[in-house]
């Protein structure tokens, strides 16, 4: 078991985190864009030979979100933008291959991590958001590492399966 | 009996109290157990807090931190989670290492005798040891993790843990500010090297 909440949920992390080091005038149009994008991808179907593909695409999108608080002139709008449509393609995918949309639903308040982590930012504690998203990426790298292990216990089918 | 309450709140405590009676006297079902797999976010959580050995040497890396000031006190709490990471892959592949046991249980010792002396270690060298020390915390789970039921959200579970035994082990170290709080920080790392030092025999004598 790999879908439900938790991969659209830590994209929805890694995004909050780093919009906190975005401009305030950029996070309305991200939020416009996340949303847009999440509307209009739920609906196109994903096939189910790509479930790999998009697993790993979800994990290392997470990785580069999460990474990009230590940029040293903080998030560009246009970047904000782009990492916001991003995650929305990469959240929507994950659930159509394995999930639903309400593991979506439930997933998208974690992108309201923004506000506390923009109140540590303007209070000159950004190092807080910066420990936190490498605890997103620690996660996300050993999601990764999971899924290039040839079979993992947990994935078997067990026998009321 | 409660007179002080309304009857209509006297009844929603009353059931409140039944309530929560039943979930702390219930026990989970055994319909389907023996797979051996635990799994899951919660389970994942649970998990550094049910071990003392981690327990220690995570409260322990925050504690040292603390005493050690900027930039560590914030360097550790990453390097820590990193590390366990890479630690945790080596032991996926199963990666020979020196006896895990044997390793953490010296993190423990070496962690507490850090704080008791205390050990202004320098940046690059308090990085080393944390580093050291997280690979075979890392490795002893990450053994386990891809027999876990649902392995990533315990990593998940078990990275958000380990950060907030961090968290607390620095919320420890700001007693060091207040009068007679260095003795006591200084304390609880000699308490902390000792269980360390009954480990590390336990661990020779296994």
């Amino acid at each position: 078991m790999r879908g439900g909440v938790l991969p659209p949920a830590m994209l929805f992390v890694a995004l909050g985190l780093v919009l906190a080091f975005a401009p305030r005038r950029a996070w309305v149009p991200s939020f416009l864009a996340l949303f847009a994008t999440l509307g209009a991808c739920t609906l196109l179907p994903v096939p189910q030979v790509w479930l790999e593909g998009v697993f790993l695409g979800c994990w290392i999108t997470v990785i580069v979100t999460a990474a990009n608080v230590h940029l040293v002139r903080g998030l560009p709008p246009w970047a904000a933008l782009a990492l916001s449509v991003n995650t929305g393609v990469w959240a929507s995918a994950v659930v159509s291959v394995s999930g639903s949309r309400l593991d979506l639903l439930t997933a998208l308040p974690c992108v309201f991590i923004l506000l506390p982590a923009s109140w540590a930012v303007a209070r000159r504690a950004p190092i807080a958001v910066k420990v936190v998203s490498s605890w997103v990426i620690a996660v996300a790298v050993l999601a990764v590492t999971l899924q290039l292990l040839p079979v993992t216990p947990g994935y078997l089918p067990d026998h009321l399966e | 009996m409660c007179a002080w309450l309304a009857p209509r709140a006297y009844r929603t405590a009353e059931v409140v109290v039944i309530v929560s009676t039943g979930l702390l006297l219930s026990t989970p079902a055994k319909a389907h157990t023996g797979t051996g797999l635990p799994g899951g976010f919660v389970s994942g959580f649970i998990h550094p807090f049910s071990g003392v050995d981690h327990l220690l040497a995570m409260v322990s890396v925050g504690l040292w931190g603390a005493f050690l000031g900027r930039p560590l006190l914030y360097v550790l709490p990453m390097v820590f989670p990193a590390m366990m990471v890479v630690g945790a892959i080596m032991g996926m592949f199963v990666v020979p290492v020196p006896p895990v046991e044997i390793g953490i249980a010296v993190s423990v010792l070496v962690l507490g005798l850090c704080i008791a002396l205390p050990v202004r270690a320098p940046v690059w060298a308090a990085c080393l040891v944390v580093a050291m020390f997280a690979v075979f915390h890392g490795y002893a789970h990450g053994k386990e993790l891809p027999s876990a039921a649902d392995p990533i959200s315990y990593s998940a579970g078990f990275v958000l843990a380990t950060g907030l035994l961090h968290v607390s082990g620095i919320c420890l170290g700001f007693l060091n500010d207040r009068p007679g709080g260095m003795l006591a920080t200084r304390s609880i790392g000699g308490v902390i090297a000792g269980v360390g030092a009954w480990f590390v025999f336990q661990g020779m004598h296994r």
